[in-house]
């Protein structure tokens, strides 16, 4: 029998994780600001959901926390260019589906005090298949790169 | 400022900003400048921003507070 060891990678949050390859994602252009990080795993911590990890393999210290974009705006409409469609070598004339042929998901912020925001201008977006990424930058979608996300605070017994 | 189509403005001394194209709804624009001079659209600006913001301002307790609004 053979053993099938799982790449290993150092991670900023959860200390050394082993990962599937299944999970990498290869951005050619980066992210904005991080155009030197191409190689991304979302990395699968129990416990964690709806959270996601999208832990740069270059860097350890460098990990984005995001939601999947329909839990942060359940009503969340991805309108994705041509231009779009071909960099992530997705089929042309139609939209790809959440969930199927990609993965939508927005960045979180945590300022210090503040309400944590989501990233709907800018949603991450993975083709599945390709397992190719990148940030879209919809300026002119309507949605703000700073949404505020008032999910209730759970209430504390008092007794 | 009124531009045509082929018509260009200049700033400072060594960019060049070209109409190359005018369509109802968005313009195609080339500029010309020195290799020093990075130009992004303005939203990839505040994205960056953003971005750097967001993979910072993180830490164990942000994710504890988090995961604590979400049921799961």
């Amino acid at each position: 029998m053979s053993l099938d060891l799982m790449p290993r990678t150092q991670t900023k949050f959860f200390g050394a994780v082993d990962y599937d390859t299944d999970s990498v994602f290869h951005f050619p252009s980066g992210l904005p600001g991080f155009e030197d990080h191409r190689d991304f795993v979302f990395l699968h911590v129990p416990h964690s959901e709806p959270l996601m990890f999208l832990q740069s393999l270059s860097s350890r210290n460098l990990c984005f926390v995001l939601l999947p974009i329909l839990v942060a705006d359940p009503h969340y409409r991805l309108n994705l260019t041509p231009e779009e469609l071909f960099e992530l070598e997705l089929p042309a004339g139609r939209e790809p589906l959440i969930g199927e042929d990609i993965l939508c998901a927005t960045l979180i912020c945590v300022a210090q005090g503040e309400v944590p925001t989501a990233n709907l201008m800018a949603p991450v977006v993975v083709n599945l298949q390709k397992h190719i990424g990148m940030q879209v930058i919809h300026g002119d979608s309507g949605y703000t790169h700073q949404h505020p996300l008032l999910f209730e605070e759970p209430v504390l017994s008092c007794s | 400022m009124w531009r045509r189509p082929g018509e260009s403005l200049v700033v400072g001394e060594s960019i060049e900003i070209e109409v190359i194209e005018a369509r109802p709804n968005r313009v195609k624009l080339g500029v010309v400048a020195p290799e020093s001079v990075s130009i992004v659209r303005k939203e990839t600006r505040i994205i960056r921003d953003e971005n750097v913001t967001a993979a910072w301002s993180i830490d164990h307790s942000a994710i504890a507070s988090l995961l604590r609004r979400f049921p799961h």
